[in-house]
């Protein structure tokens, strides 16, 4: 729009030059010539005023000898007839003068009144055409009474001569250099004229130059910008087109399209066809509609951006050598607006395939890591009964990180506090690990550890900081179930007695409830048959439990000494959940329930607590009893907590006996809300433990004496009842 | 395009139908409407409703829920616009994708707003449809 | 194994739900691993998903968080419906947010509501579960995060 402004302004401007030019030469040439004429006409009266000054005098002169001659009677014919011939020639030039257009000039008025005194008094002499004399005999030549009188005339002609030639003669002079003043203004006027007359065509003729080089310059410039668009065409990254009303590509778009769909025939060609046998039908389909509502009003711009399907556009097309290649294409879309609506719509297309890889690879390398070929060769080397003790070990640690990550938490303190648990259990695994050469697991807690070192060093924790850990938690935990697959596999390889074979069999999941995560390549059928789903025994799990309530009691700076019975009564279809309820409420009577050493002394126990364990086989089952010496539960506080929370109401606590109140920290919630008080957190995933044991068939009771103990109760039918669906 | 003859600024009242299955939404919006212009006609549930009282009350904006039981958003939204091609619809879902907002927009539909949505956001997606 | 991104996709569309419709923002507490059916609150919104990923993705609420909730939304009506309609559409918020996030690969069902603290969240047997507590005002709800 503005190049078209600048073009015409151009174009107009060398046009008037034109025109000036034609009209100053013209005017030059006009005034020239008429100065010219003028001149010329100076110069004929210059000649003439130049030859009247001698007139006056010659008359005079003339005058003098007609006198002489007739005063000795001589021939005066001759002297006469050249005074008639010099009177009328002067005439004649002060006439020519007079009408050569100098009538202005006051000398030459005053010598033609002079000249109009001078004639009437010369008229006479000159008109003499008689005999001046008469021949007698007694005196000769005399006078004649014409001659006398003509006598007369030419002595008062020379008279009136003798007075006035020389003024006339000083008049015509004064003239004759008027007028030669008068012709040479005129030549310095023409000499000025024409000066000007150069200069207006040389200032012209350097304007024309210039527009002239301005124009070469903007075409030179026109011309460097098609180049420019044409090499940006040539060499950007991104494609560029345009698409008409017909949603047909223009005839200009950028190389890079060439690269991207492989063929150069964009010229015309719809946006359909460039993306038909590119993409499925649906999503062609649903990009041909977006483009068609591109030309309609029915949406603004920003909507339309928002609504664009074709952002990251997966392609699939041939590489030329008969392989299919996948890219993906970023399509963005500008409307170009004319007067008249949508002119056309500029789309540009970017290929962001490699970042798309590079974010596919990250995740498949994430995947890869967890392939079983590393497992597998750590594991070779390794005594499997080690091996089973350290995947126990690392699970409960495991289990025992989810625990205390269950524990409620708002504030950046709450968050805080968990770290340290966190850091230690996973520090305690990972040595087992790097000490088995377990590498694959190793490495796995490893980065677990420095997620936990990072969020020691954020400033403010959350929720949200938690997400990788328990991400990362998952991962592991299905990659020790991994292990534990394979490890199961190779003793069955290694140890071929049928004994050993059964036995090691077993040990292949623990966690039936555990379910290969979907990364993990399954395992082939014939091995995955129903018996290895049968976990193993908890009683394997006593040292697991051991170090950890060492560790529990070392963090929390207290003592206790853990004592455990019948955990090798306890059936193979109970144990997952067993080992569950075990790691949980171990963890919230070491944290809760016993009191730090002078606490404990100051109210007259033992400096070092004791919790109990103990599982036997009862007539209709089996039963867990998990009982510490510590500080009890407040049935006041848990009903408080409970009206807060608005789980109940007021009236309802009121009339809440001790065994209803109890029972509410089995309730679904109750200590997963906020507000973890001592109370409230002593029975924190208490309700996770009542539910496991609910689907087992099981009930759960508590008992306690606020100071002295809280003892909880497990009771689980026959394992022969429950056994389908627990193992699932 | 519409060209219907009221415009949103002049003096004449808007017809407004709400289209939700969730009685929530639909105080929601009928809350958060500011425009005096707007004068509420009518709720639907789902689209057959939303036909129906199509029938009754002639409304000229419809903001329209896209995942009801029975007749869903965009079929509904197809039949309005064969029934009165200057109606102005205003999607309000909480599909997010973004062949559903191309579907919708081919299908009729005149604005998106995705759910949830504050009532700034709803008052100026409206006064974008009414432009 | 989950992404990152999955869960936080997840997440957002929950928060960000609290955050519009109720102008107060939703944080999420230390979140944890669970086997088996987590325990549900009164009132729960399903989404079911399948594709590339199987499973269940809920929202559970107690009464009273929702209770406020509405306050906040300026509803006056707390029936049973609403309560329902309620986590309805945090469940359709999320829901959405994932077909935005993973439509190609996720196939996202429409949400269904249950109500009452035992309903049957159908599980598939031995998944372990993301719990992400979503922590608004003095509330607590759940988000249960059970994809294969």
């Amino acid at each position: 729009m503005t190049v078209a402004g600048t073009e015409r302004r151009r174009q107009l401007a060398t046009a008037f030059i034109g025109t000036a030019l034609t009209l100053v030469m013209g005017a030059v040439l006009i005034w020239g010539f008429h100065l010219a004429t003028n001149m010329r006409a100076n110069i004929t009266a210059l000649q003439s005023a130049s030859a009247l000054q001698n007139y006056p005098e010659e008359i005079a002169h003339q005058l003098n000898t007609l006198r002489d001659r007739l005063e000795v009677r001589a021939y005066s014919g001759q002297a006469l007839s050249d005074l008639q011939a010099t009177v009328t020639r002067f005439d004649q030039e002060l006439k020519k003068i007079n009408t050569g257009g100098n009538s202005e000039s006051p000398q030459l008025d005053r010598a033609l009144l002079l000249w109009h005194q001078y004639r009437p008094v010369l008229d006479p002499v000159v008109a003499f055409a008689g005999q001046p004399y008469v021949e007698s005999d007694s005196a000769g030549s005399a006078l004649s009474r014409e001659g006398r009188k003509h006598y007369a005339e030419v002595k008062q002609a020379q008279l009136f001569a003798a007075d006035n030639a020389r003024p006339l003669q000083a008049q015509l002079a004064s003239l004759a250099s008027t007028l030669q003043h008068s012709s040479s203004d005129a030549a310095d006027h023409l000499r000025g004229l024409l000066f000007v007359g150069v200069i207006a065509a040389l200032m012209l003729a350097g304007a024309a130059a210039w527009f002239q080089r301005a124009r070469n310059r903007q075409e030179r410039v026109a011309r460097d910008a098609t180049e420019q668009t044409r090499d940006i065409l040539k060499t950007v990254r991104e494609g560029f087109f345009l698409l008409d009303a017909n949603y047909r590509i223009g005839s200009v778009w950028s190389e890079a399209l060439t690269r991207m769909f492989s063929r150069n025939d964009f010229a015309g060609l719809s946006f359909e066809e460039l993306l038909q046998n590119l993409v499925p039908a649906a999503t062609l389909s649903t990009a041909t509609k977006y483009i068609k509502l591109l030309w309609g009003d029915r949406a603004h711009e920003n909507l339309m951006k928002s609504i664009n399907p074709l952002g990251q556009l997966e392609i699939t097309m041939d590489n030329g050598h008969g392989s299919k290649e996948t890219r993906y294409l970023q399509f963005d879309f500008h409307r170009v607006m004319g007067p008249e609506g949508v002119k056309h719509v500029l789309c540009s297309v970017g290929d962001i395939t490699s970042s798309v890889l590079l974010a596919r690879e990250l995740h498949d390398s994430q995947e890869n890591a967890n392939q079983q070929l590393d497992m597998m060769l750590g594991m070779m080397h390794v005594d499997p009964l080690q091996l089973v003790s350290f995947l126990d070990t690392a699970e409960t640690g495991l289990k025992l990180v989810n625990t205390i990550l269950r524990e409620p938490a708002r504030t950046d303190a709450e968050f805080r506090k968990k770290l340290n648990g966190l850091f230690r259990e996973m520090h305690s695994i990972k040595g087992e690990a790097s000490a088995l050469n377990l590498k694959s697991i190793a490495s796995r807690v490893h980065s677990l550890e420095d997620m936990v070192s990072d969020c020691k060093k954020r400033p403010e924790l959350s929720g949200n900081d938690f997400l990788p850990l328990v991400l990362k938690l998952d991962d592991l935990l299905a990659h020790l179930r991994g292990v534990r697959e394979m490890a199961s596999r190779l003793t069955a390889i290694k140890d071929t007695p049928a004994g050993i074979a059964a036995q090691t069999a077993t040990l292949s999941t623990t966690m039936p409830s555990m379910k290969l995560s979907a990364a993990t390549p399954a395992p082939p059928a014939p091995v995955a048959t129903p018996e290895r789903g049968a976990p193993r025994s908890v009683e394997d799990l006593r040292p697991a439990l051991q170090s950890m309530a060492e560790r529990l009691a070392h963090d929390h700076s207290k003592r206790f000494k853990l004592t455990m019975a019948g955990l090798s009564e306890v059936p193979t279809a109970y144990s997952a959940t067993i080992k569950d309820c075990l790691i949980q409420m171990l963890r919230n009577a070491a944290v809760h329930g016993i009191e730090s050493p002078d606490v404990r002394q100051a109210n007259t126990k033992d400096a070092e607590g004791t919790v109990r364990v103990e599982f036997r086989k009862i007539s209709d089952g089996y039963e867990l009893v998990f009982e510490d010496d510590g500080v009890g539960i407040a049935p006041d506080s848990l009903r408080t907590a409970a009206v807060r929370k608005q789980m109940i109401t007021e009236e309802e606590a009121a009339g809440m006996d001790t065994r209803a109140t109890m029972a509410l920290i089995f309730r679904p919630g109750f200590t997963t809300q906020d507000g973890v008080s001592m109370d409230a957190g002593r029975g924190v995933g208490m309700d996770v433990v009542a539910r496991s044991v609910y689907a087992l068939g099981g009930k759960i009771g508590v008992s306690t004496h606020p100071g002295r103990f809280t003892r909880f109760k497990i009771v689980l039918p026959p394992s022969e009842a429950a056994s389908s669906t627990a193992v699932a | 395009m519409s060209t219907n003859s009221a415009t949103f600024n002049g003096k004449r009242s808007f017809k407004l139908m709400i289209v939700d299955d969730s009685n929530i939404m639909r105080r929601r919006i009928e809350r958060s409407n500011k425009f005096e212009e707007l004068e509420l006609v009518g709720t639907a549930g789902n689209g057959e409703e939303a036909l129906e009282l199509f029938g009754k009350t002639d409304p000229d904006v419809v903001t329209m829920d896209l995942t009801m039981p029975r007749m869903d958003g965009i079929e509904c939204i197809g039949r309005l616009v064969a029934l009165k091609p200057s109606i102005r619809i205003l999607v309000v879902s909480a599909l997010a994708d973004k062949a559903t907002a191309v579907e919708a927009m081919e299908k009729g539909a005149n604005g998106f707003l995705n759910k949830p949505f504050t009532d700034r956001q709803l008052n100026e997606a409206i006064a974008e449809l009414m432009r | 194994m989950l992404y990152e991104q999955e869960l936080k996709t997840f997440v957002e569309g929950t928060t960000n739900f609290f955050e519009v419709a109720a102008q107060q923002p939703a944080s999420i507490g230390s979140p944890y691993l669970m086997e088996g059916s987590p325990s549900v609150h009164e009132y729960t919104g399903v989404i079911n998903i399948s594709g590339k990923r199987e499973g269940v993705v809920y929202f559970t609420a107690p009464k009273a968080m929702l209770t406020v909730l509405l306050m906040k939304m300026q509803e006056n009506d707390f029936s049973h419906e609403t309560m329902r309609d309620l986590v309805g559409e945090v469940a359709n918020t999320i829901s959405g947010n994932a077909r935005r996030d993973f439509g190609r690969d996720f196939v996202i069902s429409v949400p269904s509501v249950v109500s009452g603290e035992k309903p049957s969240i159908p599980l598939r047997p031995g998944h372990r579960s993301f719990i992400i507590p979503i922590n608004w005002r003095s509330h607590s709800a759940k988000l249960v995060v059970a994809l294969a």
